[in-house]
């Protein structure tokens, strides 16, 4: 028994879905299972789709569990926890063959037809004996707990360890004993109900040197280590994860966090902080960034660093604030009036969420402008599993800062000095002999308000010169597979790892292809491009969108040959791709 | 702490950046003239002090003033005075902001750091049009006002910034008139010397765009409040100076001491955020990661 159920576990993967509406605890209960798989030593991932009202409609969670590092969620599912028979109707076509369905309050009479035969169904009670036992309904999520890792063969104790660490601190020992004791029912439940050649026995592995965050928590992260003391922004989904957990912590750093009364005043303001000398910064979805468009602009003319974090979800206007998009990644290259120099960065993992932010501020402070993080909702708001720590090592180079000795050496401190890299030495209010006017309006070096054409043309061309100037600062891409693949794939942000794992199912048929991770989306790395698609006769862009806008940006910026064929592969359902879907349609665009 | 200028040169030429080239006779002259000797009475120096203004004819202030400047965008003057504050409340944050820039676009964030009570002065020069775009009408032009933006005349009710900041909870508000330039000057270092929001409005006649609110109109109708020293924090009296409609009652219509946004908020308003030196903190970080294990 044992011995096969390694095998089984080997060969695995196990993708477990918790479906039920929204209201129901399915995240409070998938976030256990998956932080509970991962203390097993096993990579988890989670895939969060929820609607946007706080109860009611549907909602699912995926956790997927593997021995090899993962990125992202599968479509297949090999256990289901149905909260409600609704659920089931909706995801049971997903059921892998073997399949394990519990449902909860119904008979298993109920399975639609289209679960197929080969799917053992049983109906697990857990909201009636939760509220029998423990008067609440609610317990019946500890009760799923503790009946799944029952199922999964997870010993008990690694969970009493995450029960505690939830409850004790704020609700005390009581409340972690009812809990406990309900993960028990859960688990008796299992042992009397679940046909014992169903069960898993994922084996453990010590393995505490990682840790499992969203893309999120991983940008906050990066915003304290990068010496972020500053943060103001407007509530919105789904950034607002950054925000929250830097609130309680940011003071044990000497930082502030505020909420503004919008977007406008929280870019406004992080300026404002930023030009007085702090590392600033604000966090915001699809409709901020439409408001702090203005001031982003702002943020080039005066020559303010100030960085941005945009976690994009479904447009356009309020769309599904809920749901995952890459609508809006040319934004921040194209969008805001005139032409100023501007870094967006486009982390594809959690590790590059916390380093990229940590170069954000870098860069934003060499190039004495705005940097822009852009992510997606399906990287900022799912569990992720990653190596601890996030980086081993970084700096804080806060670029052409002078000090106020310096300050006071100069004879004639000018703000906007023209110079050889466009960058100004910079200084902050409230240093003697630095004074200087910041200014909107075209300016001279000195930050007096000019029309003249002749300093008009030189500024232009001094602030425009500071993106050439840092270029060997840039994030470089990164390029997985064999130079002389045949299919060529481009991809940004969180495709990376559905792309990824596609490729791998590519290999094992041995069709070869490559991928190009674009990670700096501007100024767009238009050589390495240039490089990669060298003898490469088949390009497929990969995003979740509906015009191809990584596309057109790719059109802009790079000079395609002739003989090459360009594809998009596109999605604007609101979830990211699986790797399924991009296995299938690499195959059909690259027959 | 900047250093401390020569006392012999302590006039108000310390504050002057360059001649100001507003038309003649504008009330913006009276602003500057009153804010250069508010800051020379209070022994201030020009690189504490930080200047915000939007954009307007009242956004020139930095240009003649002397300090650090921030010409930013039209009606974002509070967030970026508020973000300057924050990170450094040893600096003099004063805010200029029109009647459009703070009235009309920038309404939102002038009631919101009001309700916080931003450590913050505003100073709002009320000529109640929109100057530099050449005269239309504004949130405080009175009603039946003729403009190119509206021929037939405003309908509207003209709206009064300083109602708006007591009902959100200002801790200070204060009316003045461009032409009592004296009577500005003890406005302004009462206002610079109060910690919490403190909004002054200024009545300042636009002489090119508005024909109505005149020096002469003006002076027909103040009544200035007789001390500016004692104000007592009475919230009935604000509302009925401010509800006159004879006069334009000048002076100090509220002061209440209460704690500011900074005091309250960071973990210690002494020390500035803009001052702290970054290094990596890879331990503190370290540890905070552990907690995703
Ligand atoms: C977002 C935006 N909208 C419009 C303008 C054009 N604009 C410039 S100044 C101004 C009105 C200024 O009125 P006020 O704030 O009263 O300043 P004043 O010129 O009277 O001092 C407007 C509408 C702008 N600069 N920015
Ligand atoms: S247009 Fe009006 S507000 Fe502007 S400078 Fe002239 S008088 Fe002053
Ligand atoms: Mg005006």
């Amino acid at each position: 028994m044992k011995i096969e159920a390694i095998k089984r576990a080997e060969a695995i993967d196990v993708s477990i879905l918790i479906g039920g509406k929204a209201g129901d605890g399915v995240l409070f209960t998938g976030n256990i299972l998956a932080r509970l798989l991962k203390r097993y030593g096993w990579w988890a991932v989670t895939y969060r789709d929820f609607p946007s009202n706080i109860r009611g409609e549907g909602t699912q969670y995926v956790i997927r569990a593997s021995l090899e590092p993962i990125e992202n969620c599968r479509e297949g599912v090999d256990i289901f926890l149905a909260f409600d028979c609704e659920a089931i109707k909706k995801h049971a076509p997903r059921l892998n063959k073997g399949a394990l369905l519990l449902c909860d309050g119904a008979d298993a009479a109920i399975l639609p037809t289209s679960v197929s035969s080969e799917v053992v169904a049983i109906a697990f009670p857990l909201r009636q004996p939760a509220k029998e036992k423990f008067g609440k309904e609610l317990y019946k999520n500890m009760m799923a707990i503790g009946a799944l890792s029952y199922l999964l063969g997870l010993e008990v104790n690694p969970l009493e360890d995450i029960v505690r660490e939830l409850f004790f601190e704020k609700k005390g020992e009581a409340v972690v004993e009812t809990n406990l004791k309900a993960v028990y029912l859960g688990y008796e439940l299992g042992q009397k109900l679940i046909p014992k050649n169903k069960r898993w026995f994922l084996p453990r592995f010590t393995d505490n040197r990682r840790m499992i965050l969203m893309g999120d928590e991983a940008v906050a992260l990066g915003a304290l280590a990068a010496g972020c003391r500053f943060f103001a922004a407007y509530p919105i989904c789904p950034a607002s994860e950054i925000w929250q957990w830097l609130a309680p912590r940011i003071k044990d750093f000497g930082g502030v966090v505020v909420q503004v009364e919008d977007e406008l005043a929280a870019l406004n303001m992080a300026i404002g902080a930023a030009y007085a000398g702090a590392r600033a910064m604000t966090a915001t979805s699809g409709p901020g960034a439409s408001l702090m468009m203005e001031a982003f602009s702002l943020a080039g003319m005066i020559e303010t660093p100030v960085v941005i974090a945009h976690v994009q979800r479904v447009g356009p206007s309020t769309g599904l604030p809920t749901k995952t998009q890459q609508g809006d990644l040319l934004q921040w290259i194209f969008g805001a009036h005139g032409e100023f120099p501007r870094i967006v960065l486009a982390p594809g993992s959690i590790e590059e969420c916390f380093t990229f932010t940590v170069s954000a501020f870098n860069l934003a402070e060499k190039l004495q402008g705005p940097v822009v993080i852009l992510l997606d909702l399906d990287l900022g708001q799912n569990l992720r599993t990653t190596h601890f720590p996030l980086a081993q090592d970084w700096i804080i180079d806060r670029g052409k800062l002078l000090s106020a000795d310096e300050v006071a050496k100069n004879k004639e401190y000018k703000r906007y000095l023209i110079t050889e890299d466009g960058i100004s030495p910079r200084t902050f209010p409230g240093i003697s002999g630095g004074i200087h006017l910041v200014e909107s309006v075209e300016h001279g070096e000195n930050g007096l308000r000019s029309e003249d054409p002749e300093i008009r043309k030189k500024m232009m061309e001094k602030r425009m010169r500071k993106l050439l100037s840092i270029a060997p600062n840039l994030i470089p891409p990164i390029i997985f597979g064999p130079p002389e693949a045949e299919i060529a794939v481009i991809g940004v942000g969180s495709t990376k790892g559905p792309i990824l794992e596609a490729l791998k199912f590519l290999r094992e048929e041995g069709i070869q292809a490559k991928f190009f991770q674009v990670r700096t989306l501007w100024p767009f790395p238009t050589r390495e491009v240039s490089e990669f698609l060298q003898g490469t006769r088949q390009l497929v862009i990969v995003e979740n969108n509906y015009t191809g806008q990584l596309l057109t940006l790719l059109q802009s910026q790079v000079c395609f040959s002739p003989n090459l064929k360009v594809e998009g592969l596109r999605k604007y359902l609101p979830d990211n791709f699986t790797p399924e879907e991009i296995y299938r349609g690499l195959k059909q665009l690259c027959q | 702490m900047p250093i401390k200028s020569d006392l012999a040169k302590r006039n108000k030429d310390l504050f002057s950046r360059q001649p100001p080239t507003w038309c003649p006779g504008c009330g913006l002259y009276g602003i500057l003239e009153a804010l250069k000797r508010a800051a020379v009475s209070l022994e201030l120096e020009p690189a504490e002090i930080v200047v915000v203004t939007g954009i307007g004819c009242h956004g020139r202030f930095p240009n003649y003033f002397l300090s650090y400047g921030f010409h930013g965008l039209h009606g974002r003057v509070v967030p970026v005075a508020s973000g300057i504050k924050m990170v450094n409340p040893k600096l003099k944050v004063i805010g200029i902001s029109g009647d459009g820039d703070a009235y009309s676009i920038g309404l939102n964030h002038l009631l919101h750091a009001a309700r916080r009570n931003s450590n913050i002065l505003i100073i709002v020069p009320n000529n109640r049009v929109f100057a530099l775009t050449q005269g239309q009408a504004s949130p405080t032009s009175p009603r039946g006002f003729v403009s190119i933006s509206t021929p037939f005349g405003t309908v509207e009710t003209p709206l009064d910034g300083l109602k708006l900041a007591l009902g959100a909870g200002a801790t200070f508000i204060a009316r003045g008139f461009s032409g009592e330039v004296d009577h500005l000057v003890s406005l302004f270092k009462a206002g610079l010397s109060h910690s919490g929001f403190a909004l002054i409005d200024v009545l300042s006649p636009c002489i090119t765009y508005n024909k109505i609110n005149t020096y002469d109109w003006y002076k027909k109708r103040i009544e200035i409040l007789p001390s500016t020293e004692e104000v007592a924090n009475d919230k009935e009296q604000a509302w009925r100076w401010l509800n006159r409609e004879d006069r334009f009652v000048l002076g100090i219509l509220y002061m209440e001491v209460r704690d500011s946004f900074e005091q309250l908020i960071l973990s210690d308003s002494k020390r500035a955020i803009a001052h702290l030196e970054l290094h990596p903190e890879k331990e503190k970080v370290f540890r905070l990661m552990e907690k995703f294990i």
